[in-house]
């Protein structure tokens, strides 16, 4: 339960706090601009990995399963929607698109290009009647789709199944590595920022050990110790933090013009986006948390009775 | 106020800072802790606000056991306590206000109140017109009057002073002095500790007497008006 005189207690630390900031600007600055170049690192990382994801989630959004049909177009268009029904009432399907046998032979005749001549000599169109099924976003991975495909199978009606096995398997692993670099990296970075904003936290503790001791002698307790340095380290991660996401929204703009070519290249001919006001606000988020985070992993050790 | 039990204070190494040292002194008492250089009136004192453990022995102070008590409620002891150091130990970037306001602010005190409470205090001991000065800019008697300033702001049930006139001429002596004793004629419990004996001709008070870290007399200041022969030791 916290008392009035607690909460006093809390509002005269983080006054503290804030002066503390103030008063050494320079010390202050030092640390914020630490933090804001790893900060900016981590940011450019996070930035080509939801760049590439965009892509990989663009891919996968061009999945299809093909499910070949008994259907030969000449029965009307009843057996079709019945059919069609059938299909889209099967779990992890998100739309469907019938592709008649003329279609589809239409469809072969441009893929063959010069030598559709070829096709000429048939007396009638051999290709059957098809439906094209997108998976819902959830039934992308192999076994999702693999299960699809076995549903879609047992439809009266669907003689066969295709869905491009080893490119959903690729596809799957792609996204898969992406996400373990994407988490390893990022753990990396951020303990690798936390431990620069402990070290920083602690030079100032250093600094400031005579003020410290005098204040325990007083009767401060430890948060009243504590919380000033916690303050304090949030505001420099949420100073860092912005100025990142500012140079890294700057290097962005200026970056995208020199490097458009080759950046439509890697991202598959898609434009190179920035971060969402989401992201840029979980960006801004983890400064101060860094900051906080850093400041009582290097002050968990204050001791009580000194 | 204060009992002590049989308390040791041994440190690491095994040199003692404190023996066998029994001690009792009631609420409104005022007590001079003398002794040589060394005799272990500090580490008395530091017993006594909780910046040290006893190795052997009990203490109670405002009726609570503090050799039992956990580390966290050190801190509530210690706004319950003024501690004057020898060395002032007083915030150097901190002006003498933030100096004083700082064990009210730790008190949780509002700050209008430690606003009109410290400006009191400042004025009561001459420092007024140093309210916005820092430390560095103050003569050593006016960093002995906020360092009193502050022990004495809060209204602290115990008032523990360490050497205070240690690093004044004798007129601030008499002046810090004069402090404490308008502390103890308000109520305060007094420990000063002193090794000058003109501090302990001048303000008659009991005497308790250290060397080598034992406790080797404790007597009032009728019995030391008395001739020896007739002052019988007692161990409080």
């Amino acid at each position: 339960m916290i008392d009035v005189h607690s909460t006093r207690r809390i509002a005269a630390a983080l006054r503290a706090g804030a002066r503390g900031a103030g008063e050494r600007p320079l010390v202050f600055a030092l640390a914020v601009a630490t933090m804001a170049a790893g900060l900016l690192v981590l940011g450019a990382y996070l930035l080509v990995i939801a760049n590439l994801r965009g892509v990989l989630a663009r891919a996968g959004a061009e999945l299809r399963l093909v499910a070949f049909t008994e259907l030969r177009g000449a029965e009307g268009d009843e057996p079709v929607a019945a059919l069609a029904a059938k299909l889209r009432a099967q779990q992890g399907v998100a739309s469907l698109r019938y592709v008649s046998p003329g279609d589809a032979l239409s469809r072969l005749r441009g893929d063959l290009g010069q030598d559709a001549g070829a096709l000429e000599g048939l007396d009638h169109n051999p290709l059957p009647g098809s439906f094209e099924l997108a998976p819902a976003g959830g039934a992308r991975d192999p076994a999702a789709l693999r299960g699809l495909a076995d549903r879609v199978a047992a439809v009266p009606g669907v003689t066969d199944v295709r869905w491009g096995e080893p490119w959903v398997e690729g596809y799957a692993r792609a996204v898969r590595i992406a996400e373990w670099i994407g988490a390893g990296l990022g753990a990396f970075l951020l303990v690798v920022l936390g431990t620069i904003v402990a070290s920083t936290v602690r030079l100032s503790l250093h600094a400031r050990a005579d003020e410290i001791a005098i204040q325990r002698l007083v009767g401060a307790g430890a948060w009243f110790v504590r919380l000033p340095f916690c303050l304090e380290g949030a505001l420099q991660g949420l100073a860092a933090a912005a100025l990142a996401l500012a140079i890294l929204r700057g290097l962005f703009a200026l970056g995208l013009p020199l490097l458009g070519d080759a950046l439509a290249w890697l991202l598959g001919g898609q434009p190179a986006v920035f971060f969402g006001a989401a992201e840029s606000a979980a960006l801004l988020a983890l400064g101060p948390m860094l900051g906080l985070g850093g400041a009582l992993v290097s002050l968990v050790s204050l001791d009580e009775r000194a | 106020m204060i009992q002590m039990y049989h308390v040791d204070l041994r440190y690491a190494g095994g040199t003692y800072g404190l023996r066998d040292v029994s001690l009792v002194l009631e609420k409104g008492d005022f007590v001079f802790l003398t002794g040589s250089s060394g005799a272990g009136k500090t580490s008395l004192l530091r017993l006594l606000f909780g910046a040290e453990s006893p190795s052997a022995g009990q203490i109670l102070v405002a009726g609570r056991n503090i050799t039992r008590l956990p580390a966290s409620q050190i801190p509530q002891l210690r706004r319950q306590i003024g501690v004057i150091f020898q060395d002032f130990k007083l915030l150097p970037e901190r002006t003498v206000f933030e100096n004083v306001a700082i064990a009210l602010e730790i008190a949780g005190v509002s700050r209008s109140e430690i606003r009109t409470r410290v400006w009191s205090m400042l004025k009561r001991l001459g420092l007024a017109h140093r309210i916005d000065h820092k430390p560095r800019m103050l003569s050593g008697g006016e960093q002995q009057r906020v360092a009193t300033a502050r022990a004495l702001v809060t209204d602290p049930a115990l008032l523990l002073a360490d050497e205070p006139t240690g690093n004044l001429d004798p007129a601030l002596a008499l002046d810090i002095m004069d402090i404490i004793a308008d502390a103890h004629a308000r109520g305060t419990t007094v420990v000063v500790a002193t090794h000058d004996p003109a501090l302990l001709e001048r303000y008659r008070h009991r005497r308790v007497v250290l060397d080598g870290g034992r406790l080797v007399s404790a007597k009032s200041p009728e019995e030391y008006a008395l001739p020896a022969r007739h002052a019988g030791e007692r161990r409080a």
